[in-house]
Order: C-alpha cells, then structure tokens, then sequence
C-alpha cells in the first residue's frame, strides 16, 4: 500500500509534525551592519542531498568570508508552508537577499514576489519556478541550476546503448507533482525514444528505497522480460537491485540512475548499476549565493544559469 | 479466547460477551474477503498465483506485519502508537552504527547491532507506554510527540546520511528462504504465534483486553493499568526493534528517514483484521489477514496494471470499507452480548 496516501489521511498529525519547522539560524542578523546577509531557503535537511547542499553552502561562505549567511530547512520534502513561513521570516529580518530551493515551483512564489518587493534580491536554485507563473507576476527571477531532463537523457542513453534497439525498460519515478521528478521522467522518456527502446511501465515509489524494492518486485512479476530500469534516484535504485538480486536476475537486468550518492558507488564498481548523474549538489547553493552577491552588487541576472552536470560510470 | 476471558477476575463489558463461535465468524468474514480478494486477482493476472509472486508477497507483507503485530498490543489496551516509523529509523540507524564499528569482529558487531535495535525499540516503546498513563495523556499525543523525536534523533545520529555495506553474514538473512517460504515472514509468523499466546493464555494478555474494555473497571477491582500498558507499549517496541533489523537484511542499508508512515499502514492492517480502534476487542489473526489484505492489494494491483493514483484510491476505499465493517461488528456484538 501507498503509505503517503496515509499521511494526507492524518493530517493533524502531519501539522504538528511540521510545524516545529527547525531553523537553523546561525547569522548575527542584519543588524552587524558591514557585510551582506543572504537568508538561505532549504528543502529537507532530513535528505541526504539538501544536507550535503547546506553544509556546501556553509563551507562556501566561510571561504567567501565576505557575507553573512542564514540557512533555514524545513522538516519534509512537501512542507510548503514551513517554506513560506522561512521567506517571510526572512523578510521580516530585512535581509539582502534570498536563495531558496523551492519546495513547490508556485506556491512559493507569491512569498518570493513580496520579498523582491520589499527590496531583496532572490536567487532560484534546484528546482525553477513555473515560467508562466513568473510571467504573471511579471518577475523574472533567475535560476541557477543542473538541468535535471538533460541528465536523466545522459543516464537513460547509456541504458539503450547497453540494450540497444528493442530493450524493454521501465521507469521508477519519483514523488508524482516533484519538478526534478518530472523533469528526469522526460529525460528518460527522450533516451527511450531516440534509442528505439520499449517502455513497458512506469511507476511512482516516492523517492524511497523499500517502496521501490516492493514496487519493482512487482513490477518484474507482471513483465518478466524487463531488460532495464531508470530510477529517478539513487535512493530508489539501491531498493531495485535489491530486487533484482532476490529474483535471481542480477546481471541479467540493468539499471541507470540520478543523484550519486555515497552508497550507490559500490553498485556501480559491481556493474549492478551502469550510471548515474552527479549534479555537484554540494556546490549549487554556493554557486547561488555567488550569484546573489553579484545581485547585491548591482547586477541584474535572468534567465537560467546551468550548472554542470556529470554522468558517473564504473 | 472466550474460555480464558470467563475465567478472568475482570467483569467482562458487554462487548466482550461474543462467544468463540462468533469471533471466529468475524475472523472468517476477514479471510472470505482476502480468499475473494486472491480469486480475483489469480483470474485476471496470470501470474500472481506463481510461486516467486507469492514469495514476493510474503516477505513484502513481513515488516508490516511485524509492526501491526506491536500495534495490536497498543490498540486493544486502548491506545495507538503513532510512533513505530520513526523509531524504526532509530533502531535501524543505531543497529548500522554498531555493526560498521571497526574495532568489532563480525559476529560480535552482528550480535551487539541486535540487541541494540531491541533495545532501543524497547526502551521507546516504554517510555511512551509511561508518559502515557503516569500523566494519563492519550497515547496518541505522546507517541506523535515520540515520532518527532526519535526522527530528529536518528538524523542526529546519522547527520542525515545512509548507512550501508553491511557484513554478509548479517544481510544473508534478508534473502534466506525455507522450502521456499522467506525466512523473514517465518520469523513474523513465530512472533505472531507468541504474540497470540500472551494475549489469549496469560495474565497479562487478559489484562490487556479488560483495559482496553474498561480500565476504570480494572482500576477498582484492584488492579493496576499503569504496569501492564508501559508492558503492552514495550512489546510494541520490541516488536519495532525486530522490523527494523528485517528492513536492515532485506535492504542492507539504514537510513534516518526510512519507515516514514509506516505506523499507518500498521494501524490499517490492525483494524482491517478487525480490532477494534477504541480497543478491548479484536486478535492477532485477524491482523495476520489484515497485513495480508494490504499486501495482497498493493501487489495484485500493479500485475493488473492498475495505475498508481487508481492504486492509492482502491487502497483508502478498502480502508474505509473496513471500518464501516468493523461498526457493524461492534453493533452486533453489543446486540448479542447484551
């Protein structure tokens, strides 16, 4: 059973929950004057991948040493209005400027819209805000990040040439409505069409490694021909080859996937799983920040600024 | 059941006067509806009924399984434990911890990571069973307040990271099968077997249904609540101490954030196998069926090719289903005891 379905279920329990909200202020505040102070906007410090960010972003300033920087988290992937609440706190405190990693990509636009009216500069990192909800508001803010569909392209093309014309695959997605999520959805949808691959499912297992290892099992059960799998995360993927290898098919079916996390690697060394992508998460709310300095400094950015990305293979 | 409840010091409430038969018959109606269920499905998708899918079911349903067992305990002294999630990260991420120490031997990291997943489910699981009755605060409160803080703590321990590359001696279990059956549900099916014989062949068991029933009763026929729901509460956790040391073989991994809402999917296999929420009334059969149910849906569903929003939709309509179900039961049973 879907356990998300659960949580909306309990929705007190998930408002207490989240409500804690825990912010780790760690800046003097604005009021020391000299230096800038640029408020940073966190998803889940409970994720791997956002934990590795902050403390990226943390390292980056002390080297920069010439701003103060204020990181806020919030408690999980989907908690919205914890975001909210941190922009808002954040204006409250009248800092220069703002880069946040947005939970959703227009819900917490209207925060971020009150903020660059109130005279901060906003830098998007992660996940861009919706184009056309931009437009409304008539703010084009600038967004500094990895091009999850084009990497996702890169992992699924090693897949279908591994394959080659035919192979029948099929996609463990992640959190359904997740922009990255998406976006490497089509990324892999782009490899399996133009390597003339067959795709014979896709299903969500909400970026967990037990939901995917459950989903997949099954997954197998209704199509024994599977020859390989996209997983949307590395996460996912360790609960996948858990799969493969309790059907006794290791080797036989082959997996890329997304994040490169410390404990895919020794699956990678293995060949269980052919690649992954590195999106230097570590550096992206650095290489944000950088850009709000030069926002501080009087530039104006637009548009979307690309951060690199690298296919990671044994 | 019935002859040991006669037997107890413990007025029985009214509820509580159904008959063996009658239970049983309630029991019966869970099985009928999983026996159509696996009809069903072995008529539209051919290879549900094949030994590797059955396999596959089996250690699928093993982990909740081993957790709505806990919460059986919880629920029918009257309380919930909304907390077996997060503490099963905490138990896991404590356990991987202990097994990757260096300074350790093998056998000695696997035995020290054991026990120390069990007692860390234990000592959780006690300490929401006395919060709850020393200041006499619902469970529900309490154990919501655990879950937040045995989440925080397993990301403490962890600094959020995954902890994985398990010795293989350790990890074998999670793959191991007898004759065909996973080793893993064998162990939930002997926990439940225990489970079955606390609850309807000792003291402690009957106390946990006169509570669940009516613990002012209890109260003044000279009892005390307080020891036998800090028990109750700690066989939930000890039972959160094994569920996450199966996840460990199963996944060879830890992480901080895993088992999030498990407790739900727990809670639901509990009143689907009809106990009743508000306690008192229901048995670990009827859990065993229930597990299976959730099991059962979530894999023949994807070998239909039902697609995941249908899914998550078919799995709460059940759910309430089971409910709505379970308040006729309750109905008739107070009709017929009366």
């Amino acid at each position: 059973m879907d356990r998300r379905s659960f949580l909306a279920a309990c929705a007190a329990a998930g408002t207490l929950a989240a409500a804690p909200g825990f912010a780790l202020a760690q800046g003097t505040g604005a009021q020391t004057g000299r230096k800038p102070v640029v408020g940073l906007v966190m998803k889940s410090l409970a994720n791997e991948f956002f934990k590795d960010m902050q403390e990226g972003a943390v390292r980056h300033v002390q080297e920069r040493g010439d701003l103060t920087l204020i990181p806020l988290g919030i408690q999980s992937e989907t908690d919205i209005d914890g975001q909210i609440a941190a922009v808002e706190n954040l204006i409250t405190r009248k800092v220069d400027a703002i880069v946040i990693a947005p939970a959703d990509s227009r819900a917490l636009l209207s925060p971020v819209v009150r903020a660059i009216h109130a005279g901060i500069k906003v830098v998007n990192i992660d996940v861009a805000f919706d184009p056309a909800s931009m437009k409304k508001h008539g703010v084009d803010i600038v967004f500094v990040g990895p091009d999850n569909r084009a990497g996702a392209r890169m992992s699924g093309d090693v897949l279908a040439k591994a394959l080659g014309r035919g192979g029948k695959v099929v996609i463990i997605e992640g959190n359904p409505g997740a922009e990255n999520g998406v976006q490497r959805k089509l990324g892999y949808t782009d490899a399996i069409s133009a390597g003339g691959l067959t795709l014979v499912d896709s299903r969500t297992a909400h970026w967990e490694t037990e939901e995917a290892n459950t989903v997949f099992s099954n997954m197998l059960t209704a199509h024994h021909d599977i020859q390989g799998v996209m997983s949307a995360n590395d996460s996912m993927t360790l609960g996948v080859v858990k799969a493969i290898d309790a059907a006794g098919r290791s080797g036989q079916i082959k997996v890329v996937s997304f994040d490169n996390i410390p404990a895919i690697q020794p699956l990678l060394k293995d060949g269980k799983v052919l690649a992954t992508v590195d999106q230097f998460g570590a550096q992206l709310a650095g290489d944000g920040i950088d850009n709000a300095m030069k926002e501080i400094a009087g530039q104006t950015l637009t548009g979307w600024i690309r951060t690199p990305l690298k296919l990671v293979t044994a | 059941m019935s002859a040991s409840n006669a037997s107890s010091p413990i007025g029985t409430s009214p509820s509580r006067g159904g008959g063996l038969a009658r239970r049983a018959l309630r029991e019966a109606g869970i099985g009928l509806a999983l026996l159509a269920m696996v009809v069903f499905f072995a008529a539209v998708a051919p290879d549900f009924t094949t030994h590797e899918n059955v396999a596959n079911i089996l250690t699928q349903i093993t982990i909740n399984l081993i957790l709505a067992t806990g919460m059986t305990f919880a629920i029918l002294i009257g309380g919930i434990d909304l907390s077996v999630g997060a503490v099963m990260a905490l138990c896991a991420v404590v356990a991987g911890t202990v097994l990757k120490l260096d300074s350790l031997s093998d056998p000695v990291a696997i035995a020290l990571g054991i026990a120390a997943s069990l007692a860390v489910g234990m000592a959780c699981g006690a300490c929401n069973g006395f919060v709850s009755s020393f200041w006499r605060v619902p469970s529900f409160i309490v154990t919501l307040g655990m879950l937040n803080v045995a989440r925080g703590a397993a990301l403490e321990v962890t600094n959020a990271r995954t902890i994985y590359d398990f010795p293989d001696s350790f990890t074998a279990f999670g793959t191991a099968s007898v004759l065909g059956v996973p080793v893993m549900f064998v162990l939930a099916l002997l926990l439940l077997g225990a489970g079955w014989v606390v609850l309807t062949r000792t003291v402690f068991g009957r106390m946990i249904y006169a509570i669940g029933n009516n613990e002012e009763a209890v109260r003044l026929s000279g009892h005390r609540p307080f020891v036998f729901k800090v028990l109750a509460f700690t066989v939930t956790g000890l039972c959160v101490g094994i569920a996450a040391l199966v996840y460990m073989t199963r996944l060879t991994i830890a992480n901080p954030i895993l088992g999030i809402g498990f407790e739900l999917n727990a809670i639901a296999a509990v009143i689907i196998g009809g106990t009743s929420l508000s306690g008192g009334r229901g048995s670990l059969v009827g859990t065993l069926l229930g597990a299976a149910i959730i099991g059962v849906l979530a894999n023949g569903l994807i070998l239909m090719g039902v697609t995941d929003f249908v899914r998550q939709i078919i799995t709460g309509l059940v759910i309430i289903g089971a409910v709505i179900l379970d308040s006729y039961r309750a109905r008739l049973a107070a009709r017929g005891g009366a």
